[in-house]
C-alpha cells in the first residue's frame, strides 16, 4: 500500500463525525506508520499507548484461547480509542469523542485494516 | 531500597518516575564522554562502565556520520532484539550535552519508551542545578572523585 | 555430559575469575552434587559478590540441601541487586506457598509476571497459587456463611464458565472463565486482566479522556466486556460471537450489579 493509499484510508476514518485522529501503528514497536490527527491531539501518546494496550488484551486472548484480537474499544468518559489490528502488526487506531458512532468508525476502519492487506 | 543509584541526586526522582513509566530495565544517564550522572538496573560496576563507554561511542560515531550527511545530529538509536531493545539519545540539559541509554523488555516498546523519555528530560532539565564553577582536576581528586561515584552509583 | 562437565571445571581451575562458575554449580546441583555446587558458587561469588545469577543460583542449591531461610536471605540478596529479577521472584513465591503463605507467593508471581510477560512457568505457577488461594477462601467463606466466590453469580447465564471478577492485583474473586474445549482459564487470564487495567487507567489519564469505563474487545471465537464494578476490581465476561457487543453489555450491567452485592457482603 502506497502513502497515499494510507491517508486515504486514514481520512475516511476522520471524515466520520466525532473522530479527532486516525493513524496508523507499528503494532510491536508503538511508533506510528501514518497519522490524520485533529489540532491538540498527543499522536505519538495514542500511539505508544495504543499499542501497549491492544498488546495486553492480545495476552487477555491468547490465555483465554479465543483467537486473536480484531477489535478493541476503551470507552472513557471524554473520548474512546478503538483500535484494529491489521496485517503485518501494523494497527489502526482511532480517537474519537465519547459519543462518537462506534459502528460506523469500526467499519472504516476494518475497511483500511483489509486495504492494508491488499 | 530502589534500583536507581546516582552521582548527581538531583537526576533520581526523573529517572524513578521514567523507569517505572517507560518499564525500563537498565538505564544511565552519562555525559557524552561517557562519565556516568545515575543509572538504573545494573549490578555490577564493569557492566555500567562498559555499557556508558559503549554508548558513548555509538552516539560519537552515529554523530560523525550526522556530520557526512550534513544533518545537525541524529537525536535518538534504537535497537530491537528477541527479548529486549535498546534506546540512545542525547539532550540538551544545563549541563549541556548528555545522553541516556535504555533498555526495555518485552512489556515496554520503543514507542512507550520515547514517549516518556520527552518527559525525562523536561523533568531533568526543570531539576538540574545550575552548573558549578570549574575547577582543575588533579590526578589525586579524578581518582577519589571515580571512587566516590561509583559508591554512589553502587550504594556504598 | 561428564566430559563437558570436567571441561568445564578444568576451565574454572585455570581461570577461577571466570563466569562458568555458574554453569558448573547449576550441573552439580542439578546432580544432586550439593556440597561441590556450594563450594563451586560460593567461590564464584567471592569473585562475583554482586553478581544476581550467582546469588540465584547459591539460593536454590540452598532450598535442595534444605536451607529455606538462607534460600530466602539469599533471593532477597538477588532482589537487592536487581529488584525485576524473575528468578529471584519464583523462589521466594515457591518458600511462601509451602508456607501457606498464598497472598504473598502471589505478589511475586505477580512481579515476576510483570518482568517476564512470556514465562509460562510463571504463569504456571500462578495458576497452582491461585487455585489454591481460591479453594482456601471458598473454605473461609462456607465456615463464614458468606456465599462462596464460585456463587457470585449464581443464576447468570456462563455464571462459571464466561463472568470472571478479579481484584486489581490480578487474583480471581469469583465467577469462572473456559476456554472453548472446556478448559478452566481464569487463573491465567485474572493474571493478564490486571496489567490491561493499569494499562488503561494510564492511558485514559495521559490523554486526558478522563476515567476509563470498560472495553469491549471482538476476538476471533469470542466477544469481551471489561469493566469495573468498584474501585479496586475488575469484571470480565466473554461470550461466544453470536452475541454481539452492545448485548454483551446489557448482560454485563446484570453482572456488575450482582459482582457488586457480593463484595458489599465480604466487606467486614
Amino acid at each position: 500500500m502506497t502513502a497515499g493509499k494510507f491517508q486515504r484510508a486514514l481520512e475516511n476514518i476522520t471524515r466520520v463525525r466525532g473522530v479527532r485522529g486516525a493513524m496508523l501503528v507499528a503494532g510491536e514497536d508503538g511508533l506510528i506508520v501514518a497519522e490524520s490527527l485533529m489540532e491538540g491531539v498527543k499522536g505519538k501518546a495514542v500511539a505508544a499507548l495504543a499499542a501497549s494496550l491492544a498488546n495486553r488484551f492480545r495476552r487477555v486472548a491468547e490465555a483465554s484461547a479465543t483467537g486473536y484480537l480484531q477489535f478493541l474499544h476503551l470507552q472513557a468518559f471524554e473520548g474512546v480509542i478503538l483500535t484494529v489490528p491489521a496485517d503485518s502488526g501494523v494497527l489502526v487506531v482511532a480517537l474519537a469523542e465519547p459519543k462518537v458512532n462506534v459502528g460506523l468508525v469500526r467499519l472504516e476502519m476494518l475497511r483500511a485494516a483489509e486495504a492494508l492487506a491488499g | 531500597m530502589t534500583g536507581t543509584r546516582a552521582v548527581e541526586q538531583w537526576t533520581v526522582a526523573p529517572l524513578e518516575r521514567f523507569v517505572t513509566e517507560a518499564g525500563a530495565r537498565l538505564t544511565l544517564l552519562m555525559t557524552p564522554a561517557g562519565q556516568v550522572l545515575a543509572q538504573h538496573g545494573f549490578a555490577r560496576a564493569v557492566d555500567v562502565m562498559s555499557a556508558a563507554a559503549l554508548g558513548a561511542a555509538i552516539v560519537s560515531s552515529t554523530g560523525e556520520l550526522a556530520r557526512m550527511l550534513a544533518e545537525r545530529d541524529f537525536t535518538a538509536l534504537n535497537h530491537q532484539g528477541v527479548k529486549h531493545g535498546i534506546f540512545l539519545s542525547g539532550f540538551e540539559s544545563p549541563r549541556g550535552r548528555l545522553l541516556a541509554l535504555v533498555v526495555y523488555g518485552p512489556d515496554s516498546s520503543v514507542g512507550l519508551v520515547s514517549l516518556f523519555f520527552e518527559e525525562l528530560v523536561r523533568d531533568l532539565v526543570a531539576t538540574c542545578p545550575p552548573p558549578a564553577p570549574k575547577k582543575p582536576v588533579l590526578a589525586a581528586d579524578f581518582e577519589r572523585e571515580l571512587n566516590e561515584s561509583l559508591a554512589s552509583l553502587f550504594g556504598r | 555430559m561428564a566430559d563437558d562437565l570436567q571441561s568445564k571445571i578444568e576451565q574454572l581451575m585455570s581461570d577461577p575469575r571466570s563466569l562458568v562458575f555458574l554453569e558448573v554449580g547449576e550441573t552439580l546441583r542439578v546432580r544432586g552434587e550439593l556440597e561441590a555446587a556450594v563450594r563451586i558458587t560460593r567461590k564464584g561469588l567471592d569473585h562475583f559478590p554482586d553478581h544476581a545469577d550467582g546469588h540465584d543460583l547459591y539460593a536454590r542449591i540452598l532450598v535442595d540441601a534444605g536451607s529455606a531461610d538462607q534460600a530466602e536471605e539469599e533471593w532477597n540478596v538477588v532482589l537487592a541487586l536487581d529488584p525485576r529479577h524473575v528468578g529471584a521472584r519464583k523462589g521466594l513465591a515457591f518458600l511462601c506457598y509451602r508456607r501457606g503463605e498464598l497472598d504473598a507467593a502471589l505478589d511475586h508471581l505477580e512481579l515476576a509476571l510483570a518482568a517476564d510477560p512470556h514465562d509460562r512457568s510463571v504463569v504456571e505457577a500462578l495458576r497452582t497459587v491461585r487455585n489454591a488461594a481460591d479453594q482456601a477462601m471458598q473454605d473461609a467463606s462456607v465456615r463464614g456463611g458468606a456465599l462462596p466466590a464460585a456463587m457470585v453469580f449464581a443464576g447468570l447465564e456462563g455464571a462459571d464458565a464466561g463472568l470472571l471478577l478479579v481484584d486489581s492485583r490480578g487474583t480471581v474473586l469469583g465467577g469462572g472463565l473456559k476456554s472453548a474445549d472446556q478448559q478452566p482459564v481464569g487463573v491465567e487470564v485474572a493474571a493478564y486482566l490486571a496489567g490491561v487495567s493499569q494499562e488503561a487507567e494510564r492511558t485514559a489519564r495521559l490523554l486526558d479522556l478522563g476515567e476509563w469505563n470498560w472495553i469491549v474487545a471482538e476476538t476471533a471465537e469470542a466477544n469481551m466486556f471489561l469493566t469495573q464494578p468498584t474501585a479496586g476490581t475488575l469484571l470480565l465476561m466473554s461470550r461466544d460471537r453470536s452475541i454481539p457487543s452492545g448485548r454483551l453489555a446489557i448482560l454485563a450491567g446484570k453482572a456488575t450489579a450482582a459482582a457488586r452485592q457480593w463484595l458489599e457482603a465480604q466487606a467486614p
